[in-house]
Parts: C-alpha cells; sequence; structure tokens
C-alpha cells in the first residue's frame, strides 16, 4: 500500500477508473459514491470540481495529484495535520481523520469539529 | 476491451450521489453475492483478472445499468459457467441438476478473515532487468485490446513521466486470458493539459500503474 502525503501545495486524491479498487485492509469496502459511474468518469479531468461537490474548496495554487488503481497498488491518503493540534495525542488525533480525508475527497475535521 | 467500465474522462453522468451513515451493504442478498464471489475467487479456479473481466466485458448500455453487485453477481454466474462448475439451467433452476466437480481449495469460514487480511501476493521473481527509471519520459501506447487491460482509454497516446518502479507484477491482461506471465510494473505521472488539453486544471497531475509492455521509450 502506498501512503500519499497531503502538504500545504500537494493535495492527493484517489479513484479506480476501471472498477472499485480500493485499501480494503485499512478503509473497509468503499461506499457507492467511489464506485459509482460519475466519481470514477470525473475524478481524474475535473476533481477540483468533484471537491467542491465534496464541499473541499482548495486555493487555486494547490496542485491537485489524482491515482488511478489501476494495478494491485493501493492508495491511502495522509491527510494534512489542522491546525490548532499542537500537543494532540495520536489517539485524539485520529477522532479528526475521516474515511473521506484518507481517500481525498474530504479534510479531516477541524479541533472544533471533534467529538469530546 | 473499449468497454463501458473505462469511464475516466467520460461526461454526462451528473453529480456524485452520496448517502449520509451508508450502510456497508443495502440488501441482504448483496452480501450474499459479495461472499459468494470471494469463496469462489479463494477457490483458485481463476485469477482476479478474469474476475474483472467477466464483470466488464458486456454491453455499454448492461454494464452501466446494472448496480454494482448485480454485475458482481453477473460475472459470477459466467464464470460459474465457464468453469463448468454451475450450467447456465442450474442456475436458472436455482439448484444443481448434476454432480458437481471438487474445486483446488476451499475456503473455510474460520480462516477468511487470516486469509483477506493476508491478501494476495502478485510479485514474481525478476526474469529481466528493468526498461525504464524514475524520471524517463515514456509514451502510453496506442492500443485496443479486445481482451482484458489495465491501460485505461484516457492516457492511451500520451506522454508521462515514470515516477516509481512497483516490482515484477503479474500481468493483468495475460492473467485475465488464463496465462500467467510478469512484468516490470511501473507509476507513470501524467500532466492534465497533457490527457485533457488546454482547458485542463493547470495544477492537475494524474498517475496510472502500468506494465511494461503499456508504455514505449521517448
Amino acid at each position: 500500500m502506498v501512503l500519499v502525503e497531503n502538504t500545504p501545495s500537494i493535495h492527493n486524491m484517489v479513484v479506480c477508473t476501471l472498477c472499485s479498487c480500493y485499501p480494503w485492509p485499512v478503509l473497509g469496502l468503499p461506499p457507492v459514491w467511489y464506485k459509482s459511474a460519475p466519481y470514477r468518469a470525473r475524478a481524474v479531468s475535473d476533481p477540483r470540481g468533484v471537491l467542491r461537490e465534496f464541499g473541499v474548496e482548495l486555493p487555486d495554487t494547490t496542485q491537485i495529484r489524482v491515482w488511478d488503481s489501476t494495478a494491485e497498488v493501493r492508495y491511502l491518503v495522509l491527510p494534512m495535520r489542522p491546525a490548532g493540534t499542537q500537543g494532540w495525542t495520536e489517539e485524539k488525533l485520529a477522532t479528526l481523520v475521516t474515511r473521506d480525508s484518507m481517500i481525498g475527497t474530504g479534510l479531516p475535521l477541524l479541533p472544533t469539529q471533534a467529538e469530546p | 476491451m473499449n468497454g463501458a467500465h473505462d469511464l475516466g474522462g467520460m461526461h454526462g453522468f451528473g453529480a456524485i450521489e452520496r448517502e449520509p451513515n451508508e450502510p456497508v451493504f443495502h440488501a441482504d442478498w448483496e452480501r450474499r453475492v459479495f461472499a459468494l464471489a470471494l469463496a469462489m475467487g479463494a477457490t483458485g479456479e481463476w485469477t482476479i483478472d478474469r474476475g474483472r473481466f467477466a464483470r466488464e466485458n458486456r454491453p455499454p448500455a448492461a454494464y452501466l445499468t446494472k448496480t454494482y453487485y448485480e454485475l458482481w453477481l453477473a460475472g459470477l454466474e459466467r464464470l460459474l459457467a465457464e468453469s463448468k462448475l454451475v450450467a447456465p439451467a442450474e442456475t436458472a433452476a436455482g439448484k444443481a441438476l448434476e454432480a458437481g466437480r471438487p474445486v483446488k481449495r476451499v475456503l473455510a469460514v474460520a480462516d477468511v478473515a487470516r486469509v483477506l487480511a493476508a491478501g494476495t501476493r502478485y510479485e514474481r521473481p525478476a526474469s529481466a532487468p528493468a526498461r525504464f527509471r524514475p524520471g524517463d519520459s515514456v509514451r502510453a501506447k496506442t492500443m485496443n485490446p479486445v481482451g482484458h487491460t489495465r491501460l485505461p482509454r484516457y492516457v492511451r497516446g500520451h506522454v508521462g513521466v515514470i515516477e516509481a518502479v512497483n516490482g515484477f507484477q503479474v500481468f493483468a491482461d495475460a492473467s485475465a486470458a488464463g496465462e500467467e506471465s510478469a512484468q516490470w510494473l511501473y507509476t507513470v505521472a501524467f500532466e492534465g493539459r497533457e490527457l485533457w488539453g488546454p482547458d485542463s486544471d493547470p495544477r492537475l497531475a494524474v498517475s496510472i500503474n502500468a506494465w511494461e509492455s503499456y508504455l514505449e521509450p521517448l
């Protein structure tokens, strides 16, 4: 499995345009939208538009790297650490990590959105 | 094959429909089909690549109007028939009409979690040095095989850069045809404008995994 890291200048997003390849051992089975024609069609040609549909607006300067899983290599996105989490334990940080943030169609929760 | 499964870059499918609190399965039959497909895959009667081809190799209208697990069921029924395990008449009747034959392996319930967690290895001992190195410019070949391929249409004929060498791996196209061979597998990155033209997002790059025979040097 290949971990691709988001940075202030690069946002990663994972798709399987040919079928439904997905990092099962970590994320389980994919949601229906991940396997659906609209996502598979547009993730590689208009990822910024897809992200907007998911409520994610990235700066125009952010580069988008899309990983199309065309062989048996699986990809997982390492989301960027949200601001305001200095000194947080690994356990507490994990509460901010959503499934979509590891596919790259979402961002991690903000500290203000975390479950108490 | 140039089938409806090769969706990258297509227009007209509309918005992406998300479902809040989505269940893993939407009906019991989906869970059953998924389990049947995994259990039969584990028998070793066919490869993952033949399994994919059995799902995608159908008229575009049929592929696009079946739900995900309907495609898995249709693929499974075809593989069972091709492998002479369940005849189409038996599928229609919903019961065995003749004595079956033993399969190569049986995945026992107690072993499911361990076997799934262990995964399948697709790496093989290399029989030749890798032709390309990271940083090399390559062109994805223009090709239109009628059989299974994992080179999506949207990259064919386009120039990319080798980003990584992923090992010597079972070649999907041959494996789907029932022949095992292996090749070097690469990660190849393509600029958005190379794939989609001047209207593309200028800050987009798309990477695929490509076997060596999909690529030609520049």
